[in-house]
Formats: structure tokens, sequence, C-alpha cells
């Protein structure tokens, strides 16, 4: 026997009236006759007007049922090609976008969200849940972050546009912005600012270090100071080292910026690697490093750096296959963290290392209150440069040139005296470089060669006078309109007038120089290498430009006798200069035996004190008689 | 308090006592008769007497396209007041509804019922004339007289005339008198929504960028012979759209095949929403039915049963439902019971507070309903 389902017979319920037979009892009652009886044809004709309006009323839905169909389906299509721009609109956003309903369920997203995301697709009615879970590319932190907005919404209804930003395992920073919409759904904005922030991160970081060793700058060690003092404990001490690399310059000039720039990354390595993490090494410009070191336990420990500082920046570079060789000075100052105050700080470090540099190269100073006395007197004499220019308390002074052949006087040297009224004397040495420091080597250089050619215009006609020029008058351009300016004003033959330079003239900006040199060629007077020897190119100087004479550096002619290779030095620059058709001079000769040496090498002439300290101008008509006396003696 | 509907002969039929108000709801033609009004006014002297036409007349239950009903009331405690204003063109509909209010306006006035012209009003702003000058305390409600699906010729009864061009309402005064409404369509929207891209006042040219008129010919498609009559088989769903919740029924009045223009019973705000409307029978008479109901639950409270019920519906309902008009009236009825004197019209416009805010407003193509007691 087998079992299956039986209907279960039930009672169905009672069928309400329907409305029609209403209406039939309405009719009916209508058609009654006064004696009960119904009036037939009244009966049909409202039966047949119900029928009428049955059609009717059917005939009229059937039309509105149509036309309102047509008029959705046009809405429709308008809708889908509305729907479809919006699409097109939504996915060229650059913002991802995803719309979910009041329920948490996702409506739709665009292409962009789907991008960042990494996703193929997001199913609509999915939650943001399940969204983010099929992301290749968020962590569970990430993931819980975002989640954490939902609920941040769901708890606080005003945290309307509230925004997170993410930085996403895979190295992207994402912003998240959630805007609640009127329908209680939520709209969820997600921008990929990864370039964005990391250019900002750029600039911030540019602003804070300098763009070439990657080292903290100025701005950026003020911040670490400002934050050492912050944490500072009781009695904790510091120091800053402002370091200078020495001969850096030369380097630069000689070997070209990007060999400059190279060395500078190379030493900055080097001084990060001599410090301690917490310590920090920064460019302040040029060759110019400071180091702030924390945690001082005793000079003697910052003696040892700064040693190791000089010691391992003495090392040679080795930079695109040129073999360097520098070194630095530091200035160091040490004080308590408490009392620190960073200016200070900076300039009393600097002031040190101002001394370490007069001291000599390659030395560490600590600071001591006198440099500050040194500093103030440095101040002074550049007021009193100035007012001496003013009072015209320069004089110059001229040092003779004799013919090794004959001893005739062919010519003297100026060389710039100032009558300080109170000082007396002093010598160029002493104020020279302060003038170039300070500008001010225009105007004196002006001023001595004005007066020396003036000077010179009364020496007989076989005298020459040669006038030092310091590089930085090559920096204006307008030297040659000086010079020509002078022979003009003082009526002297051009031909009578040698302009001594330096190496180191020709080192930075060379064409520019050499242009300048040309030009005063050009006025008819002679330009002469001085103190050659000390520099560095000098053979290729000689060949770029043709110089008048060649003036050997002291140092060599003072060895002469006790130095042989001083000796292979002269000898060299007097037989190039023999070959070469340029007169030599020997500067710095002081004994009869350096002349002989001087004679039998070929040298031209010289100058020193063996025949005369710079005299002033009132001795040099009677020296050069003297000279021409001794002369016809000796004849 | 009495009442007593009368819908057979004046002649035969008498009330139980000298009524203080009458109202007379008949045929246009038969209210364009003045003798016949002057029979009236004779019979019921002493009485304030005013009506209006009508293409059908509400009696009981039943309706009737061509007898006249009349309906009695006295009253033992409530003061009673007519006035009547011009309204010639319906531009001046704000200042006539103004106008009655003040000559009513008193710190005893209770309500007000209105029974305007039906063709040169507009009713939007014949509500607001009224509510300047009484507020919104005052409760408010009547209707615009009808004229079947003729629109040629309204009457209103006042004063012993029978003008087409005034507008009159009865104020109850007193603490006494009860006041109840309920006022509700049924009818539902249907189709695409549309924006009214071009109107002025009542005045509709343009849905969505699109003739209207053409819009309502399309679908009525042979019935659009017989605008604007068939017009009201499609009222209006409008709202505006910072307001979606606020939303009125307007019904079409005239149309201007020339223009272009149809005209409704209502300001038809340029920029608002709009959606077409259909009746279904059932949903209509539901409708009526819930009228009936929400009246009847202001009069629950009262503590006296309401004696006489006025109800105004709108003449679309009338020419959608037919011959099943009736049965509109029978829900009404059942709610409302078989004791109270029940009668009105198929009107072109019925007044009425709105059942949520209370504030009295032109309603189109809805079954209202007016409730008066008397306590003792």
């Amino acid at each position: 026997m087998t079992l299956s389902a039986l209907p279960i017979p039930v009672e169905p319920p009672a069928p309400p009236r329907p409305a029609l037979h209403q209406i039939a009892a309405r009719q009916a009652e209508r058609a009654r006759l006064p004696d009960g009886g119904i009036d037939i044809d009244r009966l049909l004709a409202l039966v047949s007007a119900t029928y009428t309006e049955t059609d009717v009323d059917r005939r009229r839905s059937d039309r509105a049922n149509r036309l309102m169909a047509e008029e959705l389906e046009v809405a429709l299509a308008k809708s889908a090609l509305q729907n479809l721009r919006f699409k097109a609109a939504l996915d060229n956003m650059n913002q991802g976008l995803a719309l979910f309903d009041a329920a948490g369920h996702l409506v739709l997203t665009n292409q962009r969200f789907l991008d960042i995301y990494g996703l193929n697709q997001a199913t609509p009615g999915s939650t943001l849940d399940q969204v983010l879970r099929s992301s290749p590319y968020l962590s569970v932190s990430t993931a819980s972050e975002h989640r954490r907005l939902v609920q941040e919404y769901d708890g606080a209804a005003s945290a309307y546009g509230a925004k997170i930003e993410q930085r996403w395992p895979d190295g992207r920073t994402i912003t998240i912005e959630r805007t609640r919409l009127v329908d209680g759904g939520f709209l969820d904005t997600v921008a990929d600012v990864t370039e964005a922030r990391n250019a900002s991160a750029q600039i911030a970081h540019l602003a804070r270090h300098d763009a070439l060793t990657d080292l903290p700058n100025r701005t950026l060690l003020r911040e670490r100071l400002d934050e050492m003092m912050r944490n500072a404990r009781r009695g904790d001490r510091c120091a800053m080292l402002c370091l200078d690399l020495d001969r850096f310059k030369l380097v630069n000039d000689t070997l070209g910026h990007p060999i400059g720039d190279a060395l500078l990354v190379a030493v900055a390595e080097r001084l990060v690697s001599l410090v301690r993490h917490h310590d920090v090494v920064a460019r302040l410009g040029g060759d110019e490093f400071s180091i702030l070191v924390q945690h001082v336990t005793s000079d003697h420990a910052i003696e040892q750096l700064c040693r190791r500082i000089i010691d391992e920046l003495t090392q040679p570079f080795e930079i695109a296959g040129h073999h360097i060789q520098i070194g630095a000075s530091i200035g160091v100052e040490t004080v308590e963290v408490d009392s620190l105050d960073p200016d200070t700080m900076l300039r009393d470090a600097d002031l040190a290392l101002y001394r370490a540099k007069s001291g000599g190269r390659g030395n560490y100073c600590f600071y001591t209150p006198d440099m500050h006395v040194f500093a103030t007197r440095r101040r002074e004499l550049e007021i009193e440069l100035r007012r001496a220019l003013k009072s015209e308390e320069f004089e110059v002074h001229y040092q003779p040139q004799i013919e090794i052949g004959s001893h005739a006087v062919v010519g003297f040297e100026a060389l710039a005296r100032w009558y300080h009224p109170e000082r007396g004397i002093v010598p160029p040495n002493d104020f020279i470089t302060v003038c170039e420091e300070i500008g001010l080597i225009g105007a004196v250089g002006e001023f001595v060669l004005m007066r020396s050619c003036r000077d010179a215009a009364c020496w007989p006609e076989s005298v020459k006078i040669a006038v030092n020029l310091s590089a930085l008058q090559f920096k204006s351009g307008t030297l040659p309109a000086m010079v020509a300016r002078a022979l003009r004003v003082s009526g002297l033959d051009p031909r009578r007038l040698e302009l001594e330079i330096t190496e180191s003239a020709m080192l930075e900006d060379t064409a520019g120089v050499i242009k300048q040199l040309r030009e005063l060629k050009r006025l008819g007077v002679l330009i002469s290498l001085d103190d050659f020897g000390t520099g560095y190119s000098s053979l290729s100087h000689i060949r770029n430009f043709p110089f008048d004479r060649v003036k050997i550096d002291q140092s060599f002619v003072r060895d002469l006798g006790t130095n042989s290779d001083s000796l292979a030095i002269v000898r060299a620059v007097t037989g190039l200069c023999g070959s070469l058709g340029i007169m030599s001079t020997a500067e710095g000769v002081e004994t009869l035996d350096q002349l002989n040496i001087l004679v039998a090498e070929k040298c031209d002439s010289a100058q020193g004190y063996y025949f005369s300290r710079p005299v002033p101008l009132a001795d040099t008509l009677p020296f050069v008689s003297r000279m021409l006396a001794l002369q016809s003696r000796a004849a | 308090m009495w009442s007593k509907r009368i819908n057979g002969s004046i002649e035969t039929e008498a009330f139980p006592a000298a009524p203080d108000l009458v109202m007379v709801f008949g045929p246009t033609e038969r209210l364009a008769d003045q003798a016949f009004i002057d029979r009236l006014a004779e019979r019921y002297d002493g009485a304030i007497l005013t009506g209006c036409s009508s293409g059908t007349m509400v009696s009981g239950d039943q309706i009737d396209d061509d007898a006249v009903v009349v309906l009695g009331m006295g009253f033992d405690h409530t003061r009673l007041a007519l006035a009547v204003q011009p309204l010639p063109d319906s531009d001046l509909s704000f200042a006539a509804g103004a106008g009655l209010a003040r000559d009513l306006a008193d710190d005893s006035l209770a309500g007000i019922f209105i029974l305007s012209n039906g063709l040169n009003v507009n009713g939007s702003a014949l509500v607001a004339g009224i509510r300047s000058a009484v507020g919104d305390t005052v409760v408010l409600s009547g209707g615009l007289a009808g004229d079947g699906a003729r629109f040629s010729d309204t009457r209103v009864l006042a004063r012993g005339g029978n003008p087409s061009d005034v507008v009159a309402a009865i104020g109850f005064y007193g603490d006494h008198v009860r006041i109840a409404h309920g006022s509700a369509g049924g009818w539902q929207p249907f189709g695409p929504l549309r924006t009214i891209s071009d109107a002025a006042g009542s005045e509709l040219r343009g849905l969505d960028d699109e003739p209207a008129l053409a819009l309502y010919e399309r679908y009525l498609g042979e019935e659009a012979a017989d605008l604007p009559a068939s017009g009201l088989l499609y009222p209006l769903e409008i709202w505006d759209p910072q307001k979606p919740d606020d939303r009125v029924v307007r019904t079409l009045l005239a149309i201007d095949r020339d223009k272009g223009t149809l005209t409704f019973a209502g300001d038809m705000p340029q920029g608002w929403k709009a959606r077409l409307m259909r009746g279904m029978f059932d949903d209509l008479i539901n409708g009526a039915s819930s009228a009936a109901r929400h009246a009847a639950d202001q009069a629950a409270t009262w503590g006296v049963a309401p004696s006489a019920c006025l109800a105004i519906s709108c003449v679309g309902r009338r020419l959608l439902m037919g011959q099943r008009t009736e049965e509109e009236l029978a829900a009404v009825s059942t709610v409302l019971g078989a004791d109270i004197a029940l009668a009105g019209f198929y009107s072109y416009g019925e007044i009425a507070p709105q059942n949520l805010t209370a504030v009295p407003c032109l309603h189109n193509q809805t079954m209202t309903i007016t409730l008066i007691g008397e306590r003792t």
C-alpha cells in the first residue's frame, strides 16, 4: 500500500456580492413600476447603458495602458541612453566611486574604483566588506580602516564628508571620502593621491635638504636644534662643528663644477659615515658643512672626531678618473643645550672656523671668547678701510726690477701701502684680502693704477711700471676701459705699462678674462703672469695667452742653491720662456748666489731685497740714477 | 438642531419647523428659473436660502440628474449669516474670498461654508483670500457649482437671486455648532513623471516641453471631442519638487484649442512635478468611504451625533463612474448611518481642510464631506 497526498476538502468561503449584482439590484429598483412590477424597457435601457459604460471604461483603460507603456518605453530608452552617458562620464573620472544604498549594498561602481582596488568586477548588491575582501591590494588593516568608516557614519550622522588617507601595502597613498546621501545610502569616493603625496613629500624634503648631497640644509638643522632643545635633559651638552673644505674652489675651478659637485657628494658620504646616527650633518652652502653633535661627553671626544674628519677628508678622492686631494678646517663650539642659542652657536663655530683657517689649513679650533674680539677687530678694519679710501690714506711704493745682464733698472713693481693714522704703514697682505672680501678691491686697484701711471710718466722712457691686478678686477668687465683711462690721464706710453695677473685670475671665467686681456693687449700694454709655479695648469695658461713676461714665484727663488727641485723648476721656466720668446723675471732675489744662478739660467730680470725694498716715489729716480752709475762703473 | 432633506416636491413635503437655513441643489435650468427661486423664497421666508446648480444631485445614498434636493436645518443655539461677493472674473477670486471673510469675521465665527460659481473662479485664490482675512482657525468647506459635462453655466442661489457670477458663504457662529470634514479622492497616478514646463496661473500649456493639450488628446482618443468634460477622466497630481509629500490634485475645467491651453481649477506652478491620474471604480469608492470616515472620526468626539451631511463630490467622478456613481454614496452612507440628512451635489471643485494639515484648500476630483451638528 502506498500513501499519497490527498486533497482535503474545504468549505469554499462565501463569495462577496459582485458589484454588478448591486447595480442590477439598483436598476431593478429604478425600473420598478408603482404597482410593484418591472418596466422591462426601462430595465433593459439601464442594463444596456451599463454595458456601454463598462465597455467605454475598458477601452479607456486599454488605451491608457498602451500609451503609458509607450511613454515608459521612450522614457526607458532615454534613461538607458542617459545611463550610458553617466557610465561613460563616471568611468572617465579620476576618482573611483562606489555608491551604496541605505542597507549598505553596492549599487554601482565606476571603472576607476575597480582599477584602484584591482577588481575585475563588483557585483551590485555586495556589501562593502565583500568588495574589500576581493581586492588583492588591501592588507587586513587597510581594509578594516575602510570598514571603520561605515561604523563611524552609522555612529555619528554628523560626520558627513569625512575622509581618511591610507598608505596601501603596494606603496600607493589612497584617500577615501564618504558622503551620506539623502536616501540613507552613501557614496565612497576613492582617489589615488600617490603622485601628489610623493610630490609634496619631495617638496617638503627639498625645502629641508640640500639638493646635491641630500644632507639636511640650514632649515632642517635649525629644526633639529629646536627639537634637541625641547627634548634636552639637564646638563646635556652638544657641539656645533663648522667645516670648510680646503682647496675646494680650486677643484671646482680647474676640474669643473660637475667634478666639484661629485666631490661634495663624496665628502658628504664620508662625513655621515663618521658621526652617530643622531648627529646631524648639514650642508650650509658651497663647501660649508656643519655637524651637530648631540650628547657630548667631553671636549676630548670632539677633538677626536675633528681629527677623524680631517684625516678622512684628507684621504684622496677618486672622482671620474681624477685623483683629488683636499683637506678640511673645522671650527667648534660646544654648549650646554639648556643655554643654547642657535644663531650664536652657529656664529661662534663659524668664528672658530675662521681662526682655524687663518692658522693654516687642515686644523680644527674650538671657539674662545677672544675670537669674538678678533671678529670685532675685523669689522673695525672694514670701516677703517672704507674711510682710508675716502681720506686718501693709501700710497704706492715701487720695487725696482733689474735687467740681470746689464743691471739696468727696467721697471718698478707698484705695491700699495696704507698709511694708517695711528698704526703707521700697513703692508698689503694685511688689507688686500679684506678689500677683496668687502668689495673695495676695485676702488683700491683703480687708485694704485692711476697713481702708478701718473708716477711712471715722470720716469725715463726705458723704465716700465708693473701693476698687480686682482682676479676680482676682471669680474666687472670694465678693466680695459679703466686702464685706457689711466693711460689717457697720465699720458703714459702703453708699452711702458705692464699688468701682472696671477694664475688664479685665469681660473674662473677663463674666456672672459682672456677676452679682457686681449683688449688690454690691443691698448699696447704688456701682460705678465705673476707668482708662476705656485698654481696648477701653468703651461696651458702660457699656451692660451701670449704673455709678455712670466714672473717666477719667490718660493722657488728663495730655495735656489739649497733645493735642487727649485733649480729644476727655475731652469724649466726660463728655458720655456726662452723658447717661447717670453721675458722671465725672478721675484724675491735676496742673495748674490741666487742672482748668480739666475744669470746662469738666463733669467731676464730680477727683483728683490738684494737690489732694493719697495721705495716711495721720491726714491725711485735716485735709484735709477744710482744703478745707471753702477752700470757705467761696471762698464 | 434638526435637519431634513426633501427630494420630492416642496409643495407636498414639509420641514418639522421653520428652518434657519435652506440649501438647494438642482439642475442649472431649474435654478435659472427665477419663478422657482421666488417660490422657494416665499416658502422659506425667514430662513437663509442658498444653494447652487449641478449636473447631478446627491440625495441620501442616491443620485439624481434631474431632481432638486432641498436640505433644511434648524438651530437652537447657533447664529447664521450669509455673505455674498460678486465674482465675474476668476482674477477677482482672491478679492472675493477676502471680502466674504471680512463680511463674516467675528470673534464667535466657528465655520464657513462656501458656494461659488463654478466657471469664473480660481478656487485656490478664493480660499487664499478667505484665509488671508480669518486665518486657519475657522473651519472652511464648500464647493464650486457644477453644470454636469456641459461646462456652460453655473448658478449660485443667494439673497433671492440666482446669478452666475457670485460667491456666497454662510457663517456659523457660537460655541455650540460643530463642523467636521473629510476629503479624499482615490485617484491613482500613472505613467511617466512629468514637469510643468509652461504655465501661468491656472493655465497649463506645456508638460516636459510638449503641448499639454496634445497629451490629453492622445490619452482621450475619440473622447477628446468631449473636452473639457472628458478631461476630468485624467486629473493631474502636482507637487512642488521641494515638498514631494505635499501633493494636490488638479482637475481640468476648460480648454482653448486656439491657444493650446488647458485651464485647471487651481494654480499650475511652473517647475512643479506632475503625473496623470486615473480612477478605478473601487479606488474611488474607497476614497469616498475614507472621506466619510475621516469626518465621522472627528464628529465622534463631539458628544452629539451630526445632524446634517453635505456631500460634495467632483463631476469627474460622476463622469467616470456612470451608473456605479451611487456606490460611492452608498459607501458614505454606510459610514455615516441612515439617520443623517445627507444632501449634496457633483461640483467643479471641492473646498475643505486637508486631512493631514487641516489647512483649508481647494480639492479636485474628491468626495468632500462636511458634517454639521449642534451641542445642546
